[in-house]
């Protein structure tokens, strides 16, 4: 193996990661959605910090030996297709993230509820159904559909 | 310099074979995740039971159908004649890998069965974990290329 196949397994392993991180938590969160007690849901929100952590180390090792590819191959930072990939993963981690911040906040209540009696609740299930957390979560995993077609694309290259 | 130049018709069908291999990727990573989290959670283990099966059905089994379908439509693009031994290490973790899958299809469904305990639910996350690691081994040689 040279240089550029050890770069780029690198680099595909982040996007597996990264991908694949995103796919355990939407099935995670979907699971989530249909249940009612407060301990099943906190249960279900706790699993999705491994694929959090499988995202977090997929974006890092798919951005930094992607930009050590682009030098190792010749292709230049200001490519529109490098640019926009760039974008895209700031974009999907940036709304992922944010939907993360408002889930975290869901888990503390259903935690809350667990401790007393683990009854269902009106305000949790809002939470858990609440339509702009679930458009960042979804939208974030669209985002990062649109980069991979992006990276094998290679619009301009 | 030539890896990284390929034909524009061989796009679409990396790109349906890479998506299919990451959704596979994850989703039977989620098999696993869950059916670990079964074996310390037994208050919560038909539920989380029910949630490999289904994962299972809507995850692993589409992801497995486009990881699939992909791979044999670029490698008759790229290589209409004679496969290259990193493209057969693929292939053996698709084909005799999907019995691998097929097992634990059923396993998961009888553990869903039993509530989540017994013989199944064990083994439901031990041959899940054994997939992924079969899917890494792939996606080294696929791309890596060795030889």
């Amino acid at each position: 193996m040279n240089k550029y196949d050890w770069l780029l397994f690198l680099h595909i392993t982040g996007a597996f990661l990264l991908v694949g991180g995103g796919v355990v938590a939407a099935a995670l969160n979907v699971a989530a959605l249909r249940r009612d007690r407060p301990s099943e849901i906190l249960l279900l929100f706790g699993l999705t910090r491994i694929a959090v952590a499988a995202i977090i180390a997929g974006s890092l090792l798919a951005f930094v030996f992607g930009l050590w590819l682009v030098s190792e191959v010749g292709y230049g930072y200001g490519d529109g297709w490098i640019v926009g990939a760039i974008v895209l993963l700031i974009l999907g981690n940036a709304i992922g993230g944010y939907a993360g911040s408002r889930d975290a906040r869901t888990a503390k209540l259903a935690e809350q509820l667990v401790a007393q009696g683990d009854a269902p609740s009106a305000e949790l299930q809002a939470r858990v159904r609440d339509p702009i957390t679930l458009a960042c979560n979804y939208g974030s995993g669209l985002i990062l559909v649109a980069l991979l077609a992006l990276m094998i694309w290679k619009p301009g290259a | 310099m030539l890896a990284v130049i390929r034909p524009d018709s061989w796009n679409l069908p990396l790109f349906v074979h890479v998506l299919g291999a990451m959704i596979l990727f994850g989703g039977t990573a989620t098999v696993a995740i869950v059916g670990f989290a079964g074996r310390t959670r037994s208050e919560h283990a038909e539920l989380l039971a029910r949630v490999s099966l289904k994962t299972f059905l809507f995850l692993v089994v589409p992801g497995w159908i486009a990881m699939r379908i992909g791979a044999g439509w670029i490698a008759d693009k790229e290589f209409p004649k004679d496969t290259p031994g990193w493209v057969d290490v693929g292939f053996i973790v698709s084909e005799p890998g999907a019995l691998l899958l097929i097992a634990l299809g059923i396993l998961a469904w009888v553990s869903a069965r039993r509530h989540g305990v017994g013989r199944a639910a064990v083994a439901v996350p031990v041959l899940a974990g054994i997939y992924v690691v079969a899917l890494g081994i792939a996606w080294w040689a696929m791309s890596a290329k060795p030889g």
